[in-house]
């Protein structure tokens, strides 16, 4: 290490938090990798998490130098003989990794005693930018506030996907431009099945720079839309598709009300949502009508149901208000989502149209189709040769909360809970964290913490990391857009990395898609 | 008020059976005369009007007799390639007829510039209607000549306007067929009032924002598998006319009856040969037959034994003997216990063969893209329809060989 490199040198501290005493005029940050070439050959890779004052002279001193400088009676600090000797800034940093051959361990020692420190460079770095079998491109490692442009950050997909992935973020702080560059990366392999549920039609690119840019999208990608431009699919699915299941954590039924959806299901089996909206009666085998189900009931069955689905009654005739569910068409919707994602596609979702309920029944259906196949397929033997699945669902918290599983699981809470035996991710995307229970928050073994400002929402993340992150609470806070940690039990130390801009990031890899020359 | 008829997927030829030939032919001619009695003003055909482009040359004959009468009764008539009547990079029967002016063919004018497909709107001279279509394309590139289609310019047209398609729709697909090939539906030139479709065996008439009256009339005439049990179910058959004066006004679907039908369906699993074969005859022998078509379907798993020990052309022969009028046996689903693994999980000759290529063309070693993965199995259909051709009357060995061997070079673009 040159004389030029060194920011620092160690001059105290314990394990959990070592003291640099840091170089004049070095400006140290939060977050900042650091290095010490140790004794042995290795290299500590150190992270700053606390900032503070260092001084040889009494603060009593100080503070009249202080006061002899603001109020003219003459330099005051610079009377201090040597004072950038005397006054100092003090680091305190943690050792995350004892790097052996571009092999990362746990530091189980501190570094020698006045070890001097460096900024941590792409080389020290290569461990974390190594091509994993299936990398998904998520930023570039961030030391601080600088961006290391040269070390690019892969997640293992094959773990990253069938082991769940929380994204905390508060609004602004860039989720959407994470997943899109994340989604990027996926559409590059065609390796990973991932459902996009879309509420604000933001990821496809339909007026501006999107993901339709990819040159794979076309093979690699579906847009389902209510409003479908040229070439994709209208997003249609057949009422026959739906069963009272798919309902299950989206729309709060009374017992009576459960009760009543599946005697009508058992009766009149897919036609059972037609029957409940025309009112018409189950009837038991003597052909009277069945006495538990009251009229109250159909009644507000009838108004729950027709909510959510956007279908009035008129003349008889079921009314299919907005078109995303029709009694003739879309059959095959469903299964063909399913197939896609079977296949390593990517499926986005325009829910933007639809209320929040419906975009939740549209993924329930398809979640529970998905998890039929891929459950069945490990019956089979087949899962070995799967393509894992995932799910993205933005809000979290309108199918993982607390409060919604106590009213009984639903398929979300399921995937979370059981998906990683099958192939099956979820990565939630949540502003609160707090209120999914700790269960399934340390189910998801990755988590990609963006910035929150919120102190309940950090403890909450922190609390559930899978490194230990209590350190972290004010860097968290002060996360800038673009800027995360990734914490993730397949790694052995929580990274810090920067997403780039979604815009900026592919106008240096757009790719024009080739077509064949047509004849007629 | 003006009336056209809209008929698809007649598949004249499609059967050697000469029984089920005939009773194909009078399911045509039965249509045409209505087409008459009704006084339509013109008659549209959404591809698939025989069942391969060079059919035998009987069938053509008696179909030019009765399409002679038609053009002779001033009804024309307009048509799109089907997937079975296109055959890549030669003459199919339908251009004949065409040249004969039996036919129109209604995208003859369709032409490629700076890269995108124009269709021509065809205006029809008696009613001013205006007709605009898309023959079947090889399949897997028929979505690429979609995409280029200039919409605007027909979405723009003024008046009544029809279009025609022989395409399976991703939208209106039953569940059945999620795997077979589609297209969606916004690939398609939006507010036309009518949209003649092909292809799909299930008839049905679809809407959404855009699209209204998507309308698939289904054969008139099934002589294969799945389709001939739906038949003998009691699914409805025929053809749709539309009333129209300055917008469709009304639909009718024209039922065309081919034949009474009894469809017997038996499940066998835990019985022996013996069992299956005593309790089908004991059916068979309380049925009333006659001059009807028996579809039987026996599946399910033999619980000893072997399929072959079934005597099944003892029940064949007792439903003869009772004048049934055509047995279809389905017998696909039935497997002996020490076969049971290998599970036929189709009912249409074309999905069986689809299943079967996609289980094996992984086997291909080949580097050449057309014979890789989906493509591959697209490459192998095509040659199999290509090897499927048969020997026309008076052709030698050489020009039958020679125009077997040209039409797989062109398949496997040798040519």
């Amino acid at each position: 290490m040159s004389e030029l490199e060194v920011v620092g040198q160690v001059v105290g501290g314990n394990e959990g938090s070592i003291l640099i005493r840091e170089k004049n005029e070095r400006r140290l940050e939060l977050g900042d990798l650091l290095i010490v070439d140790d004794i042995d050959n290795q290299v500590i890779l150190l992270q700053v998490f606390n900032l503070h004052y260092g001084s040889q002279i009494p603060q009593v001193n100080r503070e009249l130098a202080s006061g002899i400088q603001l109020e003219g009676y003459g330099t005051g600090i610079t009377d201090f003989i040597d004072p950038a000797l005397r006054n100092y800034t003090l680091a305190e940093v943690k050792a995350i990794a004892k790097i052996n051959n571009k092999e990362a361990k746990i530091p189980k020692t501190l570094p020698a005693f006045f070890s001097k420190v460096r900024y941590a460079n792409n080389n020290d770095l290569a461990f974390l930018t190594k091509q994993e079998k299936a990398p998904i491109y998520i930023g570039n490692v961030r030391s601080g506030s600088k961006v290391l442009e040269d070390s690019p950050v892969y997640l293992n997909g094959n773990d990253f996907f069938t082991h769940h992935v929380l994204v905390p973020a508060a609004t602004g702080r860039g989720k959407s431009n994470l997943i899109k560059v994340m989604l990027w990366s996926i559409l590059e392999q065609g390796k990973f099945g991932v459902l996009v549920l879309d509420s604000h039609d933001e990821y496809y690119g339909r007026n501006n720079l999107g993901l339709k840019d990819h040159h794979n999208a076309k093979n690699n990608m579906t847009y389902y839309s209510i409003d479908a431009i040229p070439g994709s699919p209208t997003l249609v699915i057949s009422l026959k598709k739906i069963a009272p299941y798919h309902f299950d954590g989206i729309l709060n039924f009374t017992p009576a009300q459960k009760e009543a959806t599946e005697l009508y299901y058992r009766e009149f089996g897919e036609n059972w949502i037609e029957n409940i909206l025309l009112g018409e009666i189950v009837k038991s085998p003597d052909g009277h009508p069945v006495d538990s189900i009251k009229l109250v009931t159909i009644q507000v069955l009838q108004r729950k149901i027709g909510n959510i689905l956007n279908i009035s009654v008129k003349n008889n005739q079921l009314i299919f208000n907005d078109h995303v569910f029709s009694r003739d068409s879309g059959g095959s919707t469903v299964k063909n989502i399913v197939s896609y994602l079977e296949d390593g596609k990517i499926i986005i979702i325009d829910t933007s149209r639809l209320g929040t309920d419906t975009e939740l029944l549209i993924g329930s259906i398809i979640a529970n189709e998905l998890f039929y196949i891929y459950s069945s397929s490990k019956s089979k033997g087949e899962l070995e040769s799967k393509i894992p699945a995932s799910i993205i669902i933005e809000e979290a918290p309108r199918v993982l909360a607390a409060e919604k599983i106590e009213q009984g699981d639903n398929i979300y809470s399921k995937i979370a809970r059981e998906g990683r035996k099958f192939k099956v991710g979820l990565i939630a995307i949540t502003q609160l964290t707090s209120i999914i229970p700790r269960m399934l928050l340390t189910n998801m073994n990755t988590k990609i913490i963006l910035g929150n400002e919120m102190s309940t929402e950090r403890r909450a993340i922190i609390e559930s990391a899978a490194q230990d992150l209590s350190t972290e609470d004010r860097t968290i806070a002060s996360l800038d857009k673009g800027e995360a940690i990734i914490s993730s039990i397949f790694s052995k130390f929580a990274i810090p990395i920067y997403t780039p801009l979604f815009e900026e990031f592919i106008k240096k890899k757009k790719n024009v898609n080739q077509d064949h020359n047509l004849i007629l | 008020m003006n009336r056209f008829a809209h008929l698809s997927d007649i598949h004249l030829g499609s059967t050697r059976d000469p029984t089920l030939r005939e009773m194909e032919i009078n399911a045509f001619e039965k249509a045409m005369n209505k087409c008459i009695d009704k006084e339509v003003d013109f008659i549209i055909i959404s591809g698939d009007f025989f069942d391969t482009p060079i059919p035998d040359l009987e069938v053509v004959n008696r179909t030019l007799i009765k399409l002679k009468e038609i053009n002779e009764k001033g009804i024309p008539i307009y048509i799109i390639y089907g997937s079975h009547d296109y055959a890549q990079g030669s003459t199919s029967i339908i251009d004949l007829l065409c040249t004969i002016r039996l036919m129109t063919k209604i995208d003859k004018d369709a032409y490629l510039e700076d890269g995108n497909l124009k269709l021509t709107p065809f205006i029809e001279p008696k009613t001013g209607i205006k007709i605009v279509g898309f023959s079947a394309r090889k399949q897997g590139l028929e979505k690429q000549y979609y995409e280029r289609i200039e919409r605007e310019y027909l979405e723009n047209l003024e008046g009544l306007k029809i279009f025609m398609f022989h395409s399976s729709l991703d939208e209106f697909k039953p569940q059945s067929l999620s795997k077979a090939d589609s297209i969606p539906i916004s690939l398609f030139p939006k507010e036309f009032d009518y949209y003649a479709g092909g292809h799909v065996h299930n008839k049905g008439e679809y809407n959404l924002p855009g699209y209204s009256k998507v309308t698939f009339p289904g054969p008139l005439f099934t002589s294969k598998g799945r389709d001939l049990e739906d038949t003998a179910k009691g699914v409805k058959r025929g053809f749709f006319i539309i009333n129209f004066d300055t917008k469709i006004v009304s639909t009718e679907f024209i039922e065309i009856t081919n034949f009474q039908g009894i469809y017997s369906e038996h499940d066998v699993s835990g019985k022996t040969p013996n069992e299956v074969q005593q309790e089908i005859k004991t059916e068979v022998e309380t049925l009333e037959v006659n001059d009807k078509v028996i579809v039987l379907k026996i599946k399910g798993e033999l619980s000893g034994g072997k399929v072959s020990d079934i005597n099944f052309s003892e029940l064949e022969k007792l439903l003869i003997t009772k004048k049934a009028r055509y047995i279809h046996l389905n017998r696909n689903s039935l497997v002996s216990k020490e076969n049971s693994n290998i599970q036929i999980l189709a009912t249409m000759p074309n999905e069986i063969e689809e299943k079967l290529f996609e289980e094996n063309i992984n086997n291909v070693k080949s580097k050449t893209a057309i014979l890789q993965g989906k493509q591959g199995i697209v490459t192998s259909k095509e040659l199999l329809r290509i090897l499927e051709q048969e020997k026309k009357a008076g052709e030698t060995n050489d020009t039958y060989e020679n125009r077997v061997i040209g039409s797989g070079k062109k398949s496997l673009l040798l040519e």
